[in-house]
């Protein structure tokens, strides 16, 4: 394991091999044999499951978790637990109220799930070091979260009610910021904004608030020295040389994307890129062999600034 | 005779899973009231069997897609409220249901119902 070759591709510079990032998510809580809704309010749980995922998938880097409702639940939002799959966000408090109206505060460490994430690091930032395993910290990016607080009406207003608009995200820019930090004091070395909706969006719409809203975080991750990364999801094509301009170390896109596209960017703006292993394809479903799927991937990402990460 | 609804099948990689999949089954569900007796519609993951027929039969491409009647309409991008309206009305099955869908276009998304129309539509059950 290389934890600091994994820092280093997604900072952008050429590696002796390409390093290897498995978003293990809630299969950490299948690789422990636990179910998922109990693993993730469990610290000890957490931070089994990332250790033995970690030695058995022999990661570079793994996720402390992959959900994007931990920072929706610390703010109150009703949350849906699953037990094979990530917990889902019930209500949308801002669908027919401003910020100040439903009385919705910026998170602390001491809210919601906070206090799990930070005692399972504690516990298992340690044991990853021995490994030499990175450990990531991943928030919620200020599109997605924005949606969760006001539900799909969010994609309507960035056009039609772009004031109401800005005043959301500008709050949202303030709890990416705060979780950034807080992953931070955890030890996490890699720190994603995970914004999947950002690539559901017009390009011009991404500038105005994506970009926009993302920048206060990411100097908040420079400033504490560690590595900035930009998750995005599904077709991202339309959106991708915005993406790459963020100022963000490095980005990873999903199994929607052509590699070869992805990579050509990449190098242009001298950033890392992580993808693109099939996972509903190859992972998930088989219909695609994974591991010849693992060498396309690995063929056209090359060693400059390139890690092989699921899709 | 009652009116033929208009059918619209989203397909998805898992709308629990997946953020981007979830808020293109809200923009459905979250149609409002006098819509919703208008359409019937499926969330169709690729994640299984069925969802996989699907994606071939109506040639998908990216995930998530809103199909409507059959036509692939909103590949990767979440619909404003307007847009999903005037999509509709395209595909309205007689004349008096398209006027009636137009003049909803103010009426904007109701989010009283998600639950049960996302529950109805068969939303992260596979």
């Amino acid at each position: 394991m290389a934890k600091q070759m994994l820092i280093d591709a997604l900072r952008g510079k050429k590696t002796d091999t390409a390093p290897w990032l498995p978003y293990s998510g809630v299969h950490c809580a299948y690789v422990i044999n636990e179910p998922a809704d109990k693993y993730l309010k469990d610290p000890q749980l957490l931070a089994k499951g990332l250790v033995e995922t970690a030695r058995k998938y022999k990661a570079d880097g793994i996720p402390l978790v992959f959900d994007l409702s931990v920072e929706a639940e610390a703010m109150g939002l009703e949350i849906k637990y699953w037990n094979d799959n990530v917990p889902s966000v019930q209500s949308h408090p801002l669908s027919n109220k401003t910020v100040d109206e439903a009385g919705l505060k910026v998170p602390g460490p001491d809210d919601g799930r906070w206090p799990v994430l930070f005692e399972a690091a504690k516990i298992a930032k340690p044991q990853l070091d021995e490994l030499d395993c990175a450990l990531l910290g991943l928030a919620c990016g200020p599109l997605t979260l924005a949606s969760h607080l006001a539900g799909v009406r969010f994609f309507t207003d960035v056009v039609k009610q772009k004031e109401r608009a800005h005043s959301v995200m500008k709050f949202c820019a303030q709890v990416v910021e705060k979780s950034v930090e807080m992953y931070a004091e955890m030890g996490c070395e890699i720190i994603a904004i995970v914004d999947p909706v950002a690539s559901q969006i017009k390009n011009e719409t991404f500038k105005e608030f994506v970009h926009a809203y993302c920048q206060s975080a990411i100097a908040a991750i420079h400033r504490l020295g560690k590595t900035s990364v930009f998750f995005i999801c599904g077709d991202a094509t339309k959106v991708l040389e915005s993406v790459c301009q963020l100022g963000t170390h490095g980005f990873g896109i999903d199994e929607q994307m052509n590699m070869n596209f992805v990579r050509d960017l990449a190098l242009k703006y001298k950033v890392g890129f992580a993808g693109n292993l099939k996972l509903t394809l190859a992972l998930s479903l088989g219909i695609l062999s994974p591991r010849e799927d693992a060498i396309v991937s690995l063929a056209a990402g090359g060693t400059e600034g390139f890690t092989l990460a699921p899709g | 005779m009652p009116e033929k609804k208009i059918k619209i099948d989203v397909l998805t990689l898992d709308s629990v899973q997946c953020a981007a999949c979830g808020y293109m089954m809200e923009s459905i569900a979250a149609m409002p009231p006098d819509v919703q007796e208008v359409i019937e519609y499926k969330e169709w993951s690729i994640k299984g069997n069925d969802g996989i027929g699907k994606f071939m039969e109506l040639k998908g491409k990216v995930l998530p897609t809103i199909c409507i009647e059959g036509d692939l309409v909103f590949e990767s991008i979440i619909p404003q409220y307007e847009e999903l309206i005037d999509e509709l009305a395209k595909r309205a099955s007689s004349p008096e249901m398209k006027e009636r869908l137009l003049s909803l276009r103010e009426v904007g998304f109701n989010f009283d119902n998600i639950k049960e129309n996302l529950q109805k539509a068969g939303a992260g059950q596979f």
